[in-house]
């Protein structure tokens, strides 16, 4: 991907180091991940031809290769921590590109770790027994085993071609055209050498009779002549022509594969037993041998794109360097937040809004259609305000403030109430009102305020779908000025409208009214 | 960001990773650490006293446990590692530059600990008698091999919340020796040892143990369970005053979530449900009858790995806004990075936007709903985002971007340019009332260039 940018940080090592761990940790790796599906491979087959078909008789060849599988697994997995740590290290942005683009087939790489391991166990636990469940749990384990390497060739293949990523997007993150041939070779390729790496393991460690070790011979013969053939396949899918130095490989690598492959024919017709230093040798041989192809292809195709990105580092760090002050000013700032009392709480989370003075006058007012409260001029109850807090006031800015707990929102309440006296009663009205101005005002709360606030104050039955609804004025005040004041002008942004209109005294009437709706 | 955001739908990025971890830390901690632990102690009675009893009680407990750590334990272990790679491939790669060293020989003792298991598990029946005590020295380093794996990882861990001199002077040492490592390697090894031994109790609770041993073994167990109960205790006390108050004080909120947040007294009752289970279980180990042992085994199991996760849960969830801190936020932005991003916007410096997704507006509130938020928001799921915007009105959600971090101190900011906190807003509540589309998970998701 153009513009793509390394991580910021330095590489613990230099290149080379870094390759050079990298070649011999996954040798390792592959050598005990190939013998571990070989393993599995022979097992099922030789549990089939033992359990099911009558074959060899009463031999235990079948158990004594599952009984290998527990070693060469957990090998397998320990040993794939330090090539996936040190490519993730030295080949950041095509490793992790491509293990983006087939995440959910990466996740699920868990999964069938998982199945292939605990049900291969249950397999090979008490054999003798329920033979169809065995069966079953083999199948299992075999098939979870054998999406494993699939999964692994195609993120190898996405993280060689960058300039397929683009496309594979397009097509629902997945391999196409010759690149999914090339998948199917490698993949293809891969089941061979565990056939063949398999069979000459157990050939020289399990098989403990001739026949035993016949049986595996012909394995062995049946996965070299499968790898020729994959072979063949492979090196016609490769998406660009092998360099120089690859070829060269190859060419060792088929010389290699010859040999074995003449020194097996031989000591078949001679009917002797396999020599076990040359062979294993050879096959040892071969895996390194093809394991430097693939590095060298692979270098040539990654090292590009790891080039860019290192370079689009430098140039971004330097963008950055401006900001890198600030960002640790940042972090210092968060690092000394505390967030243990009521007046930190108050001024993170409230003042923006709500003004350090309480007052409803924070520097965001003016992007809000609806203005924040003025807090000090509350006049409520413990329990009101903190559902208030809790769960906010719908069709408003303010959100709910769960994210304290009830601890913190009582500290918070109680610095309010200590500095605004927000759970005091409203107090006397500051002018007095006569008693026909309180009855008008009676009779005006009960034709128009009601409607929406209830006879009683606790809203009526359609205001409480309103957004924000109005609030419960038998556990709800304000100072008597506050009142007066939105009484006078209104709420804006909300239902609540201007009565202006009305004349002062009824006003103040209505004031004086709704504190007598108070009950809490 | 440099890699288009991966989501994954309903459960969430940050569960996923805690649901493999879980399950990670109650095998590696309780049984391939505690639990083994036990089995050695148990193999060396058996050659102490010459009895053949304890002998077959250690191996039968290895041979139920040598498939759970070789099939789950390491296989989920891994699989912490994977799942960050997939959803968080900045924090990751970049703790992997910092922490290369300890991870590559972790790395290393991590294989000899393997090798060792397997050695000790096949060896078992084979090196009796004069070789007997060079099996047991086989358990006693394949122990010391997992705890040192545990040590090297202890610091990494450590480091995401106190990470000391190193957002300054970025210095190996600082960032790794860091003020809570120790403290957590104590708790750490508490819980492995109250979980190896309650596993043990059970064990013995359970199985076909010869009723000589039975008594001893329960006896032993149990009071081995309530010495790690305490030390676990203790050292959490250790651990909490090692970190600075402005994590601590997350820690109510972490553990109760919204749902609890309103009634912080269930802490407190908890963690005494949870002491008061494991001390009777430990006293009727050593004195009551075997059926009450079986009866209370289930509850105090699940008693104890529940304050396994609280822990987890709390350590992870308090480090807040940073994935490693001074440096990146949980979203995967460094912190100077989300600087310039109020100047010249998020999505003009993504590659993969502007390679795919330029110009399409409905992405661009998807794309930056994704980088932003996704680490720890779900649409409709775990700690989904539709249920926190809905009621709120675009220019409260406005507002609210603009001020992510001092209102939630956990929060990282919101990074973007001002054009973009307001595509952002409309995105957000314009959710409640959208259907559930799945490409909204990530602009990405299913979409041609």
């Amino acid at each position: 991907m153009i513009g793509a940018i390394d991580i910021l940080l330095p590489r613990p090592l230099p290149d080379a180091w870094l390759s050079g761990l990298l070649f011999i940790s996954f040798t390792l790796h592959l050598l005990f991940a190939l013998l571990a599906l070989g393993t599995a491979f022979l097992a099922v087959c030789c549990y089939i031809q033992v359990r099911c078909m009558g074959h060899l008789e009463d031999d235990r060849l079948d158990r004594r290769i599952v009984k290998s599988f527990l070693g060469l697994k957990s090998l397998a997995v320990v040993l794939g921590v330090a090539p996936l740590l040190l490519i993730q290290v030295s080949r950041t942005v095509p490793m992790f590109s491509a293990i983006n683009l087939l995440a959910l087939a990466w996740l699920f790489l868990i999964v069938l770790l998982v199945v292939a391991f605990v049900f291969f166990d249950m397999m090979g636990h008490a054999t003798q027994h329920y033979r169809r469940f065995h069966l079953a749990f083999g199948i299992v384990a075999m098939a979870a085993l054998l999406a494993i390497p699939g999964i692994f060739a195609a993120l190898m293949i996405t993280a060689e071609n960058p300039l397929a990523w683009s496309e594979m997007i397009s097509r629902g993150y997945r391999l196409s055209g010759p690149l999914a041939i090339h998948w199917l070779a490698r993949y293809l390729h891969l089941i061979g050498a565990a056939i063949v790496l398999g069979a000459i393991f157990h050939y020289f460690f399990s098989a403990s009779q001739e026949r035993e070790r016949n049986h595996l011979m012909n394995w062995i013969i049946v996965g070299m002549l499968l790898q020729v053939v994959f072979g063949v396949f492979l090196f016609g899918s490769l998406p660009v022509r092998p360099e120089l130095l690859a070829n060269i490989l190859i060419m060792a690598a088929v010389v290699l594969a010859m040999v074995l492959i003449w020194q097996t024919f031989i000591t078949i017709r001679q009917s002797k037993p396999l020599a076990f230093r040359s062979s294993i040798a050879l096959a040892l041989g071969l895996l390194v041998v093809m394991l430097m192809v693939r590095q060298v292809i692979q270098d040539r195709a990654m090292l590009p794109v790891d080039n860019a990105a290192r370079a689009n580092a430098i140039v971004y760090q330097k963008k950055l360097a401006p900001y890198e002050l600030a960002a640790l000013a940042d972090y210092r700032k968060s690092a000394a937040n505390g967030k243990q009392h009521g007046e930190s709480i108050y001024a993170g989370s409230c003042t923006f809004c709500h003004g350090e003075l309480a007052d409803g006058n924070g520097g965001e007012v003016a992007n809000l259609s609806i203005p924040p409260e003025k807090i000090a001029e509350l006049r409520t109850t413990r329990e009101y305000l903190y559902s208030l807090l809790v769960k906010g006031m719908p069709g408003s800015g303010m959100p709910y403030f769960s994210v304290f707990d009830r601890n913190k929102l009582d500290r918070l309440i109680d610095s309010l109430d200590q500095r605004y006296q927000v759970l005091q009663k409203p107090g006397n009205l500051p002018v007095g009102v006569n008693s026909a101005a309180l009855a008008q005002a009676g009779a005006v709360y009960r034709e128009t305020c009601s409607g929406c606030h209830g006879s009683d104050g606790r809203g009526s039955s359609q205001s409480t779908a309103f957004k924000p609804p109005p609030p419960d004025f038998t556990r709800f005040s304000m100072t008597p000025r506050r009142t007066f004041e939105v009484i006078t002008e209104g709420y804006r942004g909300t239902m609540m409208s201007s009565y202006a209109t009305l004349p002062e005294e009824v006003r103040w009437g209505l004031v004086d009214h709704l504190q007598k709706l108070r009950t809490e | 960001m440099q890699y288009p955001a991966f989501v994954i739908p309903w459960l969430g990025n940050g569960m996923l990773i805690a649901l493999d971890a879980v399950l990670h830390v109650m095998i590696s901690h309780g049984f391939a650490i505690g639990a083994i632990s036990m089995i050695v102690l148990a193999e060396s009675i058996g050659m102490r006293q010459e009895n053949i009893d304890w002998d077959i009680f250690a191996r039968r407990f290895l041979t139920a446990l040598i498939i759970i750590v070789t099939g789950i334990g390491a296989p989920t272990g891994v699989g912490i590692w994977l799942i960050t790679s997939a959803v968080t491939p900045k924090g990751i790669g970049s703790l992997l530059r910092v922490f290369f060293w300890p991870w590559f020989i972790e790395w290393l003792v991590f294989t000899i600990e393997v090798i060792l298991l397997l050695l000790y598990y096949f060896t078992w029946e084979r090196w009796r008698r004069e070789r007997k005590r060079l099996h047991l020295k086989i358990g006693i380093a394949y122990l010391a091999c997992a705890l040192a794996s545990a040590v090297l990882i202890t610091g990494i861990l450590g480091f995401m919340i106190t990470p000391d001199s190193w957002p300054v002077r970025r210095d190996f040492i600082g960032a790794y020796f860091n003020a809570t490592f120790l403290p957590q390697l104590s708790v750490r090894l508490g819980i492995a040892i109250t979980l190896g031994a309650l596993f043990a109790t059970t064990f013995a609770a359970f199985s076909h143990t010869a009723d000589g041993i039975r008594l001893a073994a329960l006896r032993l167990y149990g009071r081995i369970a309530l010495v790690g109960f305490c030390w676990t205790t203790a050292s959490s006390i250790w651990y909490m005053a090692m970190i600075p108050s402005s994590y601590t004080a997350h820690i109510p909120f972490a553990l109760l979530t919204s749902h609890f947040s309103d009634r912080p007294s269930i802490l407190g009752n908890v963690m005494a449900a949870i002491a008061t289970t494991i001390i009777l279980y430990v006293l009727a180990a050593s004195r009551g009858p075997l059926i009450v042992v079986r009866i209370l085994s289930v509850p105090t199991i699940v008693m104890a790995l529940f304050y396994v996760v609280a822990f987890e849960r709390a350590r992870e969830f308090i480090r807040g806004p940073y994935l490693m801190p001074g440096y990146l936020y949980a979203n995967q932005l460094l912190l100077s990075e989300s600087h310039l991003s109020r100047k010249e916007g998020l999505s003009n410096s993504t590659p993969w936007y502007q390679t795919l997704a330029v110009g399409d507006p409905e992405a661009r509130g998807a794309f930056l709903f994704a980088q932003n938020c996704t680490a720890c928001h779900t649409l409709r799921g775990v700690n989904g985002i539709v249920q926190r915007v809905k009621g709120r009105p675009e220019d409260g959600i406005v507002v609210m971007l603009g001020h992510l971090n001092e209102m939630v101190p956990f929060m990282p900011p919101f990074s973007g340019n001002d054009e973009e906190r307001h595509i952002l807003a409309r995105y957000l509540a314009d959710l409640p009332i959208k259907g559930d589309d799945p490409s909204r998970y990530s602009p990405y998701w299913r979409k041609s260039p």
